[in-house]
């Protein structure tokens, strides 16, 4: 995920330095996979960001917060600067049909004119690989860097009968993506549609040609919405489209967001055409994500992470960032913030305190228990084998597991190689060929090699195989070592 | 014979006078890592190379359709959907720890060193097979095996192959069987270097191998094998290691 310093300095102003940025994002959030440093005085990070935590931090707001509580830093809330106008009455209708499509929050706004966009967002855009398309499309692109929710407009005038209906596809319809060549969709995926039945978008993944802007666009339907991450997911490997609507919603983003989304999304409207009227919200939302409690205890922390935590430290993080809670005689309860859906149990709490605290805290210690270890009779008959060839003057070679026929096949592979071998001897011929060129530089008057390794005939076994000048003994491990 | 745990000096001299056959890298590294491990008490664990997807998969708390099974590219078998080349060793250590638990053998810790598998285009770096060194510990809660302690196992491991002088640190990262996840990385030759993953054995993990996550808690671990020896002997490409090449068995 590209995050921009600068997009990141509009909420915390009082964010250190990039290079400092850098080592904080590495000890306690993810990994830094590159940093650019942009000639205009911007710098990019590419973060990479960890699947427990792509529900919230696959935006420049999610970081920023999370920034803010890890560093105790001021957040700016951009939202009183968000002034909508009143809006007027909708006969917008939205309608959802599969339990995969968990909410749809939609608007109308008419009169609103397609043009280009001011210039920061052109930069905002830049910033982070994307390029300007248009107003409209920008600021549904801005809303999804930003605050991390998908959003779409729909041209209004080519939406028949002014309404949405969110329903699984139908075996063969058929749609054309922006910017791709037409699909047909199958019933697992999931579609928007208007009121004649005309699909036009996949949903979660791309608009559709269908209700696409053009410069004469006057009237759009804005939707912000929420889908259910594996059909996202399923939907998008079958047809083979991933975009950064797709990659938010197949980590499952709580449906919580919508309503900011469309929040910000109006926002940027206003900004873009002042001229714009706004119809009500229609928001559809058949099952509200419930608020989940999570119970811990510092002492239990404390064992997971082998570090002392106390309760005061607890509570100061939590309080950074803004968890309701409760506590009692180092016993911990709190509301789980509807973003964070990688907080579930106890251990996902000792994580979120080691991290925020720093691993370099936790000191290295020898566990002082006394074990009972077995012996392994594998591995006591590999070493007894090798020993044995190593001391009659063999070496030892490791070669190839695939080859071009054998018991096994690989489905699907790299390279040309499917099976798995069914003997050592094939690859240890080549290596006996290759070594022989070498000789002279090995300081050697003969080759004598030896491998110990799997082989599928079609069971697996342990094999071992050494030569005899051109020939080549091979044994069954345990044959060899009885 | 005599059994031994690692290579003695006297045999490593006889090697270079080529009385005695010289022992792949790979396999020496082996020998040390297991050395180094059963000091503290680790017991050696093998496994099979087609493994279940039970073991590969869904006991690590990675399900069907877990996004987490595409972090892998994974070879699976022609006319069998339960197998694949495992992409891990780590498989192998939780079905040794689940045995163990079946047998009352808690606490008990386990390290593995076996070839794994992926399904990605080869270069300096990279290879369809490689080494992994895996290891697990699980104790009763009283014996609060902890994040602590898997950083002592493995500081003690990196000085024991590295060099006394390393140092080593843990990140934040994720993977969907540990709970803490951390990135390890060594300090070697006044660079860090990213070597291993691991964390606090997830709960559901624990579930997995039949075992209630409120009465046990432990670490697992697990990373290259190949990186290790390239890193140690300076050897720059990973390729090197499978061609049968004895110009390769110099240490």
């Amino acid at each position: 995920m590209l995050i921009s310093y600068n997009w990141l300095k509009w909420y915390i102003p009082d964010a250190p330095e990039v290079d400092k940025l850098m080592d904080i994002f590495n000890y306690h959030l993810c990994e830094v996979e590159s940093l650019e440093k942009k000639s205009d005085g911007d710098a990019v990070f590419d973060l990479k960001i960890l699947p427990n935590r792509a529900h919230d931090l696959l935006s420049h707001q999610g970081v920023a917060r999370e920034l803010a509580s890890l560093l105790d830093i001021k957040f700016v809330d951009p939202t009183p600067k968000y002034k909508i106008p009143q809006s007027k009455p909708t006969n917008l209708k939205i309608e959802i049909q599969t339990p995969k499509c968990r909410r749809h929050v939609g608007r109308i706004v008419r009169n609103i004119k397609v043009g280009s966009s001011p210039d920061w967002v052109v930069k905002h855009l830049e910033s982070v690989g994307q390029r300007s398309i248009n107003n409209i499309v920008d600021a549904t692109n801005i809303v999804t860097f930003d605050c991390g929710q998908p959003a779409h407009a729909f041209d209004m005038d080519k939406v028949k009968g002014l309404k949405l209906i969110i329903r699984q596809a139908q075996n063969g319809e058929r749609i054309t993506p922006l910017g791709s060549t037409e699909k047909v969709l199958d019933e697992t995926m999931m579609i928007i549609a208007d009121g004649e039945g005309n699909p036009l978008d996949v949903a979660g993944i791309k608009g559709g040609k269908n209700a696409e802007l053009t410069e004469l666009t006057t009237n759009i339907i804005l939707e912000s919405d929420n889908f259910d991450p594996v059909s996202i997911r399923k939907t998008a490997q079958a047809l083979n489209i991933v975009t950064d609507a797709k990659k938010r919603f197949e980590n499952d983003l709580s449906p919580e967001l919508g309503p900011y989304g469309m929040l910000e999304l109006s926002a940027l409207i206003v900004e873009m055409c002042p001229g714009a009227i706004f119809e009500d919200i229609v928001d559809v939302y058949p099952n509200k994500q419930e608020e989940r409690k999570l119970s811990f205890s510092a002492e239990k922390i404390s064992k997971i992470l082998g570090l002392k935590v106390s309760d005061k430290e607890i509570e100061d993080i939590l309080k950074r960032y803004n968890f309701k809670y409760k506590e009692s005689d180092g016993k911990f309860e709190i509301i789980v913030p509807p973003m964070r859906l990688d907080l579930a149990v106890e251990e996902d709490m000792a994580e979120e305190i080691g991290r925020i605290l720093g691993y370099d805290k936790v000191l290295p210690t020898i566990p002082k228990i006394k074990f009972k270890p077995k012996q392994n009779e594998t591995y006591t008959k590999i070493l007894w084998a090798r020993n044995k060839l190593l001391n009659d003057g063999y070496s030892e070679v490791m070669t190839y597991t695939f080859c071009d026929k054998g018991e096994i096949e690989v489905q699907k592979s790299a390279s040309d190689k499917k099976f798995l071998r069914t003997n050592l001897t094939d690859g240890l011929k080549e290596s006996i060929k290759l070594n022989k060129i070498n000789l002279p530089l090995l300081g050697l008057k003969e080759v004598k090699i030896f491998e110990i390794g799997t082989v599928w005939n079609p069971k697996e076994e342990m094999h071992v195989a050494f030569n005899e000048g051109e020939k080549v003994k091979e044994k069954n491990l345990y044959e060899f070592r009885k | 014979m005599t059994e031994r745990k690692y290579l003695p000096l006297k045999d490593i001299i006889k090697m270079k006078e080529g009385k005695l056959g010289t022992i792949h890298p790979l396999s020496l590294l082996a020998e040390e890592a297991y050395g180094v491990f059963a000091e503290l008490g680790f017991e050696i664990a093998l496994g099979p190379e087609l493994e279940s997807e039970w073991y590969n998969f869904d006991i690590l708390n990675m399900p069907k359709d877990h996004p987490a099974r595409d972090m892998q590219d994974t070879f699976w078998i022609k006319d069998n959907k339960t197998k694949v080349l495992r992409t891990h060793t780590t498989g192998v250590t939780a079905s040794a720890t689940e045995q163990a638990a079946r047998a009352g053998r808690i606490p008990s810790a386990f390290i593995s060193v076996g070839k794994v598998f992926r399904n990605e285009a080869t270069d300096a770096t990279h290879e369809m097979q490689f080494f992994q060194i895996d290891g697990s510990m699980l104790g009763t809660t009283e014996d609060g095996v902890s994040l602590a302690n898997m950083k002592g196992v493995l500081t003690n491991f990196y000085r024991k192959m590295l060099g006394d002088d390393i140092e080593i640190e843990f990140r934040p990262s994720f993977f969907p069987f540990t709970e803490p996840s951390i990135e390890v990385f060594a300090k070697f030759k006044g660079k860090w270097l990213e070597m291993m993953g691991g964390g606090m054995t997830n709960p559901a993990v624990i579930r997995n191998m039949g075992l209630d996550p409120k009465k046990v808690q432990g670490f697992c671990f697990g990373g290259g094998l190949d990186r290790i020896a390239m890193i140690k002997w300076g050897i720059p490409d990973v390729r090197l290691f499978y061609q049968g090449d004895l110009r390769l068995n110099q240490f």
